[in-house]
């Protein structure tokens, strides 16, 4: 049996709460996510995806129902406790990359570290070798503005790997992307996933995409509408035993 | 997140704002430069007078008597002198504030013959103590003795220039006999003792140029041959030299309101007792009121270099918004967020702070050395300046800095 990483019951987000133009936008979400577990999301634009995501991140905090996050109550905990499940726990990659401009890709890996209190030295050490995990040790001084979109993911995709964290949540990751670059984008989360047992949650328009992950969960107008294995997953696999 | 990386991090962000940062710094090295350059030369100022003060004996205190009003004509009665014995009394009074009391009286100006030279020279009647009140730096012989006083004696002490013209520099001058002509008297002295002449190089002590030589022979024997004093006993003028845990202006005063005591109300004059470091104070106090007006400009400066700061800060926070929100998405605590834009003000003000430092102290060198005063850049304001600077940072950049380390995470996300 595998481990519950991510337990939501009940989970509500309004937005201008208390207000006459109150606006529900997640209605009671219930979700299970395993260690281990590549997990898509999908659903129409403004269906609270991102919403979502951001409470399974703990940049943001639900109206009401109650997050576990490895079995931590999260309502528990206070901003500073969050700050530091960020830190650890958590790889965000987003759709526009979020690099810091001034900062080279190796100092942009780095970041994450420098806030865990790793020392100067073993940040830089280890933000080359994730540089290199994801091909781009050749650009590891070059500012994010002299990198194409695919580069700039996969340096991205290296920061959120810095910490070494459990979860990485990806925000319509190649979304900025064309369909090759995106693809080899999508080859380094299956890598993640198969070589280092890390949790993804992917945000995705692409159905195709959503195919390859192992579980697709749709949300229509702040609901969960469906929550099933994609095919080829269907036999075998760990899904029997959950 | 230690302060070294805090530091790293403000760096990055001022090298990528070059221009912003030196102009938003303008306000703050304005201020702490002329500080600086007030605390420079001030301290030039203060520092030569006390040096000077120490010279020419800074504790000394002049007393003399004067008419009461300067528009009558006012004849110094026998009985309006200072006799010994009140002088005595006085000093045993105040044994423990007198380190010494010296005398001396102008005889005017003269010639001073030997053999084939002839040399203009003033003359003055000294008390023994005088060598040590004024401090009379003698270089050979002695200076006025008691038995020279109580003789009438006819002997004389000359300075260095006048040893050389008579005997050269090697040569042995005591013992030489001199004649010295004035307007009323020629008289043979015997040469006792060389002094050297004092150098005072301060511009605040400017005191006409004396060319001539200053002689001095007993006191006595000054009077002894002015047909006016001959006959008297007491002082019209003396100097007291205070020691050295004595505030001589206070005891400047305690001075003359003991002398006028003893004075008869009916004379027609008084006792004024001055402190050389009252005078002294007079010139530095010109000086303080000079810097206390260059201070609250340079206070101004500095308010408006602050708000400056804030401003520029203010402007980075919004512009880096996403940045900040970035920052959070990675982990980064409230905490790590605002030290890093407070150090960041606090570097700004701190880089403004020591060009200040490094402006203001060449001024105060250059306007220093142009009035004469030797100088070096006190040590402790420029301390004071680059702390104070430091707190100005924290002071205007809490304010910025706390509003992004307020930020909501998402927000601050998605911020375009
Ligand atoms: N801070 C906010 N204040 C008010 N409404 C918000 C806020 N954030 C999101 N919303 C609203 O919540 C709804 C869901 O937004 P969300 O960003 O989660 O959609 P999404 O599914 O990620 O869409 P997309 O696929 O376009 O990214 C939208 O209607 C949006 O307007
Ligand atoms: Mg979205």
């Amino acid at each position: 049996m595998r481990k519950k990483i991510i337990e939501m019951r009940g989970i509500v987000k309004t937005y201008y709460q208390g207000t006459p133009n109150e606006l529900e936008i997640l209605h009671g979400i219930d979700l299970d996510v395993y260690e281990g577990e590549f997990l898509s999301i999908v659903g129409a634009s403004g269906s609270g995806k991102s919403t979502l995501m951001n409470i399974l991140g703990a940049l943001d905090r639900p109206t009401k129902g109650h997050y576990y996050l490895d079995h931590l109550p999260m309502e528990n905990v206070k901003d500073d406790g969050l700050s530091q499940i960020r830190n650890k726990k958590i790889g965000f990659v987003f759709q526009t990359f979020n690099l810091i401009p001034r900062s080279t890709a190796l100092k942009n890996v780095a970041l994450p570290m420098l806030y865990g209190g790793v020392p100067r030295s073993e940040r830089s050490r280890r933000a080359a070798d994730l540089l290199q995990l994801v091909e781009m040790s050749g650009r590891s001084h070059h500012r994010p503005n002299e990198l194409s979109g695919g580069q700039k993911q996969r340096v991205a995709i290296a920061r959120a790997m810095a910490n070494d964290p459990a979860i990485i949540l990806a925000d319509e990751p190649t979304g900025a992307l064309d369909s090759h670059t995106g693809r080899l984008v999508m080859d380094i989360f299956h890598r993640l996933h198969q070589e280092q047992g890390k949790t993804i949650i992917l945000i995705t328009h692409n159905a195709e995409l959503a195919e390859e992950t192992e579980r697709t969960i749709r949300l229509r107008d702040g609901s969960i509408v469906d929550n099933r294995r994609n095919n080829q997953y269907q036999l075998g696999g760990y899904y029997e035993s959950v | 997140m230690n302060l070294f990386e805090n530091i790293r991090l403000a760096l990055e962000g001022l090298r990528a704002n070059k221009m912003r940062a030196l102009l938003t710094m303008l306000g703050i090295i304005i201020g702490i430069a002329s500080v600086m350059a007030i605390s420079t030369l001030g301290s030039a100022m203060t520092g030569s007078v006390t040096k000077t003060m120490d010279k020419i004996g800074g504790k000394n205190i002049m007393v003399s008597l004067s008419p009461k009003n300067y528009d009558t004509q006012s004849t110094l009665q026998e009985d309006d002198l200072i006799t010994q014995e009140e002088l005595d009394a006085f000093r045993n009074t105040y044994s423990d504030q007198i380190k010494a009391i010296s005398f001396s009286t102008g005889m005017g100006s003269g010639q001073l013959n030997s053999g084939f030279i002839h040399k203009d020279v003033s003359i003055t009647g000294a008390s023994p103590d005088y060598g040590l009140v004024n401090n009379v730096n003698l270089v050979q012989g002695r200076f006025i003795s008691n038995r020279d006083m109580d003789g009438n004696r006819n002997v004389i002490i000359i300075d260095t220039t006048l040893r050389n013209n008579l005997v050269g520099v090697d040569g042995d001058v005591i013992g030489k006999e001199v004649q010295v002509d004035t307007k009323s008297t020629n008289e043979t002295y015997t040469v006792i003792g060389v002094y050297e002449k004092m150098v005072i190089d301060n511009p605040l002590f400017y005191m006409g140029d004396d060319t001539r030589v200053e002689c001095f022979i007993p006191i006595t024997t000054a009077k002894s041959l002015n047909p006016d004093t001959a006959n008297t006993v007491g002082y019209e003028s003396f100097t007291i030299m205070a020691t050295s845990n004595t505030d001589s202006a206070a005891f400047a005063q305690t001075t003359k309101d003991y002398f006028i005591k003893g004075m008869s109300p009916l004379s027609d004059f008084t006792i004024e007792a001055q402190s050389l470091e009252a005078i002294a104070s007079e010139a530095t106090g010109m000086l303080g009121t000079l810097s206390l007006g260059i201070s609250v400009i340079a206070g101004i400066s500095l308010l408006v270099g602050g708000i400056g700061v804030m401003n520029i800060m203010l402007v980075s926070v919004t512009e880096r918004t996403k940045e900040i929100g970035i920052r959070k998405a990675l982990g980064a605590r409230n905490s790590a967020i605002r030290s890093q834009f407070i150090i960041e003000a606090m570097i700004i003000c701190l880089i403004g702070g020591i060009i200040g430092v490094g402006l203001g102290s060449v001024l105060g060198i250059t306007g220093s050395t142009l009035m004469k005063f030797p100088s070096t850049p006190p040590i402790g304001p420029m301390i004071i300046a680059l702390c104070f600077s430091m707190a100005i940072g924290v002071f205007f950049g809490f304010y910025p800095a706390n509003k992004a380390a307020k930020l909501d995470p998402i927000d601050a996300l998605r911020y375009e």
